[in-house]
């Protein structure tokens, strides 16, 4: 390939690229700017002011409830990822009664779709007492078939013999998950924490039916109630809460990313 | 130092019997090769002392205790797989200690066993290498390491050399043999490698459809195999078979198409003109210079090929192919038709079920 059919390439691939991320960039440029200027396509604000998250922050919450997300989401994430991946062992590793029933009903979950089930989660939440407590947000979402299936998938490729060998090196079945999967596991363990991570923490919907305490909100419902509820006034306004809300979740992604390259399972068996 | 005892054990999935009542003594500190094809039960067997496979019925026994139904950590063998299953994510040190920890033996301890292994194996410079970082033959020795630092009643290998290269597995072979009769450990070996089998087993068991076929001392399962199918197994080059039957005219002679073998001797008799399968290991034919054959084997020379010190003389009689092992030096040439010489004292005849008719007592 030529040098300048190359370069042809690169800036194509380079105006790609700002495609992407200008809306992005401009996003966060805009809480900086003043009411004035929000309106510009510029991206370096002409007067930087950090006006618009000190609005925000008096008007609603917003502290409180970015504590509220980082709560619900962390502890669906570790829940989902030590239960799933002990229902993931058992269903890849053992052998009891029912397996298969069990594996076709974690996939028969996958094909019904959430929508279908919140009228009734929700009449259950309601007579458990949970309206407007962390448990209504938190506990419906502690197992996740999704992730079940996916730890599974993985698990399965781990060899028999290292199980074999850690059971007589002495090792009971959970200490095999956590000591000798989960470590081999990491880049599924990856996957699954970042997917259920900003699943709950984008989750809109459910929060709005049983959280009506702004209290107890989580960040996105409380942004939608204060956006659409026309409490930010400003465009800018609006943005800086967005902004609070997007920050954590790229933060977690970039934490977690070197894990979707790094593969070591099965470097200790034949190679 | 222990024994170990099968009695009756038995192994069913469903209605598929991979082990059938299987009865067997592993004395103290005998090396006891279980050998056969795939499907020959070998590794179940294995499985089942490690309690890593359920028994379906009889008993299994470490010196007098019945371990039949113990888990695994419970009945003190540590076992050496064919693919090495050291933890990826340790360093040798770590796959070394780690068994022992979990025994919650004493620090000091643990630190002197490992340092012991390690110096016997020549592991002391990768310590604290992970085993990727490991060659096949490393982490074969960090494998037996592992099983050693325990300091088992009973090791169990599992076709450890089967994932190594030629050379190495020669190699290894020779370590891991002299490390049993160093360490005296009562010590039962699966291989598919008839080679292994003869040159490390105290005994061997030979198995087929998971049942014993025989049981004896290498040297005895070559001499005087029970049936075709040990016959076949034991022995590199594999024995020579023809089909044929007994002729009793002028004293008992094998015949078959271009070939007569006089039989001399006692022989078990098999019913004249029954069929009968000739046995002849390809080192115990000898080639004849041209017309002094005195027991009339002739065949066409298809194929020679010079291993250096023997020679392998392929040839067909009849519609039957020979194979002669040769140490001369002079060979005849492809196409040449040559004689050969079987003698009678070193043939082994089976009758139509397998079995051996000429088997010493």
């Amino acid at each position: 390939m030529s040098k300048f059919i190359r370069a042809i390439l690169y800036v194509g691939l380079a105006l790609a690229a700002l495609t992407f991320i200008y809306p992005f960039l401009w996003m966060a440029s805009s809480t900086l700017k003043p009411p004035g200027e929000v309106g510009s396509l510029a991206l370096i604000p002409d007067r930087a002011t950090l006006d618009n998250y000190r609005i925000m922050w008096g008007r609603a919450p917003f502290g409180r409830a970015l504590l509220n997300s980082v709560l619900v989401a962390s502890t669906v994430t570790i829940a989902v990822l030590i239960f799933g991946s002990i229902t993931a062992y058992a269903m890849a590793r053992l052998t009891f009664p029912g397996k298969r029933a069990l594996n076709a009903a974690t996939m028969a979950v996958l094909l019904v779709p959430g929508q279908l089930t919140l009228i009734p989660l929700y009449t259950l939440i309601v007579q458990l007492g949970w309206i407007d407590t962390y448990a209504a947000l938190i506990v419906p979402y502690l197992f996740n078939a999704t992730a079940i299936l996916m730890l599974r998938q993985f698990f399965l490729q781990i060899p028999q013999s290292l199980i074999d060998s850690a059971r007589m090196d002495g090792m009971g079945e959970l200490r095999i998950l956590f000591t000798i999967f989960w470590p081999l596991a990491r880049p599924a363990l990856a996957i699954v924490a970042i997917f259920t991570f900003m699943g709950s923490w984008n989750e809109v919907l459910w929060p709005l039916l049983v959280v009506r305490d702004q209290h107890i909100m989580t960040l996105p419902q409380l942004l939608t109630v204060f956006a659409l509820g026309g409490g930010a006034g400003t465009l800018g306004v609006s943005l800086a809460a967005a902004m609070v809300l997007v920050v954590p979740v790229v933060a977690a992604y970039m934490f977690l990313q070197r894990y979707f390259i790094e593969s070591m399972a099965g470097a200790g068996v034949k190679g | 130092m222990p024994s170990v005892t099968f009695d009756h054990v038995t192994k069913r999935f469903g209605d598929v019997v991979i082990v059938e009542d299987f009865n067997l003594e592993v004395a103290d500190g005998e090396l006891l090769v279980l050998v056969g094809g795939s499907g020959s039960g070998k590794s179940t067997l294995l499985r089942m002392v490690a309690g890593l496979e359920s028994v379906t019925s009889g008993t299994i026994r470490i010196d007098d205790r019945d371990i039949t139904h113990l888990a695994p950590r419970e009945r003190d063998v540590a076992m050496v797989f064919q693919d090495y299953a050291l933890y990826p994510h340790l360093t040798v040190r770590d796959n070394l200690s780690l068994g022992l920890k979990l025994r919650k033996v004493p620090k000091p301890e643990i630190a002197r066993r490992v340092a012991w292994a390690a110096g016997m194996l020549g592991l002391e410079a990768l310590l604290d290498r992970k085993p990727k970082q490991l060659s096949g033959g490393q982490r074969q020795r960090v494998a037996m390491g592992r099983a050693m630092v325990r300091e088992p009643l009973v090791f169990l290998f599992d076709e450890p050399l089967s994932n190594l290269d030629a050379g190495l597995r020669a190699q290894m072979r020779i370590e891991i043999g002299g490390l049993q009769r160093r360490l005296n450990t009562t010590t039962i070996y699966v291989t598919h490698d008839q080679v292994e089998a003869m040159t490390l087993g105290d005994r061997i068991v030979v198995l087929a459809n998971g049942t014993i076929q025989q049981v004896g001392r290498p040297i005895e399962l070559y001499r005087d195999p029970v049936n075709r199918f040990v016959a076949g197994f034991i022995g590199s080059p594999p024995m020579n078979f023809i089909e044929g039957r007994l002729d009793r005219n002028g004293g008992a002679a094998f015949v078959a198409d271009g070939v007569r073998v006089e039989l001399g001797g006692e022989r078990e008799p098999v019913p004249v003109a029954a069929p009968v399968t000739l046995g002849i290991r390809p080192e115990d034919i000898s080639l004849v210079a041209a017309g002094m054959a005195t027991s009339p084997v002739s065949g066409t020379v298809v194929l020679v090929e010079r291993l250096g010190g023997t020679s392998h003389v392929h040839l067909d009689v009849g519609p039957n192919r020979l194979m002669a092992a040769v140490s001369q030096e002079q060979l005849p040439a492809v196409g040449e038709r040559i004689e050969v010489y079987v003698p009678s004292a070193r043939v082994h005849l089976f009758d139509a079920g397998g079995k051996c008719r000429t088997a010493r007592p």
